[in-house]
């Protein structure tokens, strides 16, 4: 007789469960294949197709193991976008923001390229760090049970929240500025913002977008709290 | 081809009515809905597990951990009174909409 247990272990070990509670789906399960085993073998099926039928309910282990997780988490929303989006959003904001100024600290220079009268400065070894973080927090979304919408975002989230503050800034700076007596001269700073814009937003985006996508084309099978349960 | 949302509906319909007979385990109620349908309506483990954490999420049922007569722990769930409560509707939603397809389809016959 097979060690159902650990079978069923070795299959959910990437459970993201608090340790007690993966225990207990993961005993849970194994009492059902066991009893259906027994069952099957009671009818008198030899032993291989017996563990062939009970094995034979859960086509995609992974798939079952991500709809574990999204019912676990339904009966919170607001936990499940924080374990979904907010956590490895703002990690791959942390980890990039480290990262750049430490590559600042150690002295490297961004790299400058001239476009319409401006210079365009980009950091190449932050940029090539991208992707990876991008990767990295669509893959902690996605293991939370993130759907391919909210893996994108979480991957790109420092460069949403850069797109909000310098949407934000635009508007503070208009009212600002004429209350200080300062002259806003409005090309000025839509210049500036487009630039800004290209090398803090654009392109880091991007960088970011491609760890994102190459993590969801490998580990993203959507499973939507909408699936099908009957069997 | 019947949508998700009418098959989970179903789902959660069977798995209500079953425990509303008593408490039972997830192989018991599997084997349950099973019996008591002839058939039409069969939960494999994949489809049965995800669909009982997330009623038990919802409070509609709540799991317990036993100990069977043959020393195996099992964990057994039981209707909540919020599940109590949300059967009612839930039965009479879907008799509606049987009882509108019956009529539908015995006009279309006619």
């Amino acid at each position: 007789m097979p060690d159902w247990q650990e079978l069923v272990r070795q299959r959910l070990s990437n459970l993201a469960l608090e340790p007690a509670e993966k225990d207990e789906v993961q005993v849970e399960l194994a009492t059902h294949l066991e009893e259906s085993y027994e069952v099957f073998r009671k009818e008198g099926l030899p032993e291989k197709e017996a563990l062939h039928r009970s094995f034979a309910q859960v086509g995609d282990w992974r798939d079952l193991q991500r709809r574990i997780l999204i019912a676990k988490r339904s009966g919170h929303p607001m936990q499940k976008r924080v374990h979904q989006l907010w956590i490895p959003g703002f990690l791959t904001m942390a980890l990039s923001i480290v990262f750049l100024v430490t590559l600042q600290k150690l002295g490297f220079n961004p790299r400058m390229v001239s476009w319409r009268d401006s210079d365009i400065f980009f950091y190449a070894p932050w940029l090539v760090s991208l992707p990876f973080l991008g990767a990295l927090g669509a893959y902690i979304s996605s293991r939370a049970g993130g759907s391919r919408g909210i893996v994108l975002l979480a991957s790109i989230f420092p460069a949403l929240a850069l797109t909000l503050t310098f949407l934000l800034m635009f508007p503070i700076d208009m009212i600002i500025e004429p209350i200080i007596g300062r002259q806003v001269d409005f090309s000025i700073v839509a210049a500036s913002l487009l630039r800004d814009g290209i090398d803090w937003i654009l392109v880091p985006g991007a960088a970011l977008l491609v760890g994102g996508l190459l993590v969801h084309l490998l580990f993203g099978r959507r499973v939507s709290s909408q699936d099908t349960a009957i069997g | 081809m019947i949508g998700s949302g009418i098959k989970r509906g179903t789902a959660e319909l069977a798995i209500l009515s079953v425990l509303e007979e008593g408490p039972l385990h997830g192989y018991e109620m599997a084997r349950r809905i099973e019996e008591q349908t002839k058939g039409a309506l069969r939960f494999t483990l994949a489809a049965l597990y995800p669909m009982l954490y997330r009623m038990e999420q919802r409070g509609w049922i709540r799991g317990a951990w036993e100990i069977s007569h043959s020393g195996r722990r099992k964990r057994c769930y039981r209707l909540t009174p919020s599940g109590k409560k949300k059967l009612l509707p839930l039965r009479k939603e879907w008799e509606e909409l049987f009882g509108a397809l019956k009529r539908l389809t015995k006009v279309a016959h006619a």
